[in-house]
């Protein structure tokens, strides 16, 4: 099947199933390291920065797409519902909402929610994303 | 849970926060566009830095002006323009208040948000918003 054929067979509604990580000391550390994270205050708390588990997302769409070689982020949107505890469990659970060809690129669209163990709702998602091969 | 922040009016700007874009460049990555090779082959000029760590440079910004209360309350919607970062280049978030809002929880104060690098170019753009308490 050719790359156009792949991604238009891709059905919208597609789940792109649960990732399950703990934000442990390590995890948190490597992260505000990446990020050249800065503002005091959060780790005093408990609580991990905002956007921690962003960059999961795409994972998911790669783990769920295997013809999928490149996504680049068009658009993001974020909703902070309740911050992320340090040494807490969270799930984000994922699926594609909608897709749409625009000069010529293909994009994709998915709503990701991000639970705590509770299923409590901590963040939000809606990203739109260029999908290539 | 909420900071008491001072009083900020329409048109004002809340204080930027300037980064040097970094990401480390990993060979093996899935997302080829995060390799020079390909990205070079896409049009870019060089790897380009994800999104999501731009987006944090973003949040961190939100967070320093807002503190806990964005973890609680905080919106935000950007789209990804002219041509992304590359490591090193150095960018700025900026936020400027351009509405406030009632709602049930307090004021929500809405900011034009975006990000600019060395040149000037702006590379994301869009809208923020969070409730505030004022001193």
């Amino acid at each position: 099947m050719g790359s156009q054929e792949n991604y238009e067979a891709i059905p919208i509604g597609m789940d792109l199933g649960t990732f399950e990580m703990t934000l442990d000391e390590e995890t948190v550390k490597n992260r505000i390291e990446l990020v050249h994270w800065q503002a005091k205050g959060l780790a005093e708390k408990g609580f991990a920065p905002p956007g921690i588990t962003i960059s999961h997302h795409a994972r998911m769409k790669f783990a769920a797409l295997p013809e999928m070689r490149v996504s680049i982020w068009a658009k993001s949107e974020q909703e902070f519902l309740k911050p992320m505890k340090l040494g807490s469990k969270i799930f984000i659970r994922g699926r594609i909402v909608d897709k749409y060809v625009k000069r010529g690129r293909n994009y994709m669209v998915t709503d990701l929610e991000t639970v705590d163990e509770a299923g409590e709702v901590l963040l939000r998602s809606r990203e739109t994303a260029i999908y290539v091969e | 849970m909420e900071r008491a922040i001072k009083q900020i009016n329409i048109g004002e700007e809340i204080p930027s926060l300037t980064k040097t874009a970094y990401m480390p460049i990993d060979p093996n990555t899935r997302n080829v566009i995060h390799t020079d090779d390909y990205a070079q082959d896409f049009g870019m000029r060089g790897a380009l830095i994800g999104g999501s760590t731009l987006l944090s440079y973003i949040l961190e910004m939100l967070y320093n002006y807002f503190g806990e209360n964005w973890l609680y309350h905080g919106k935000i919607k950007v789209s990804f323009i002219g041509g992304g970062a590359i490591n090193g280049d150095v960018v700025t978030a900026h936020g400027q208040v351009s509405a406030v809002e009632p709602e049930e929880d307090g004021n929500r104060l809405i900011l034009d948000v975006w990000m600019d690098n060395q040149d000037g170019g702006k590379i994301a753009i869009g809208e923020a918003s969070c409730i505030q308490t004022t001193s």
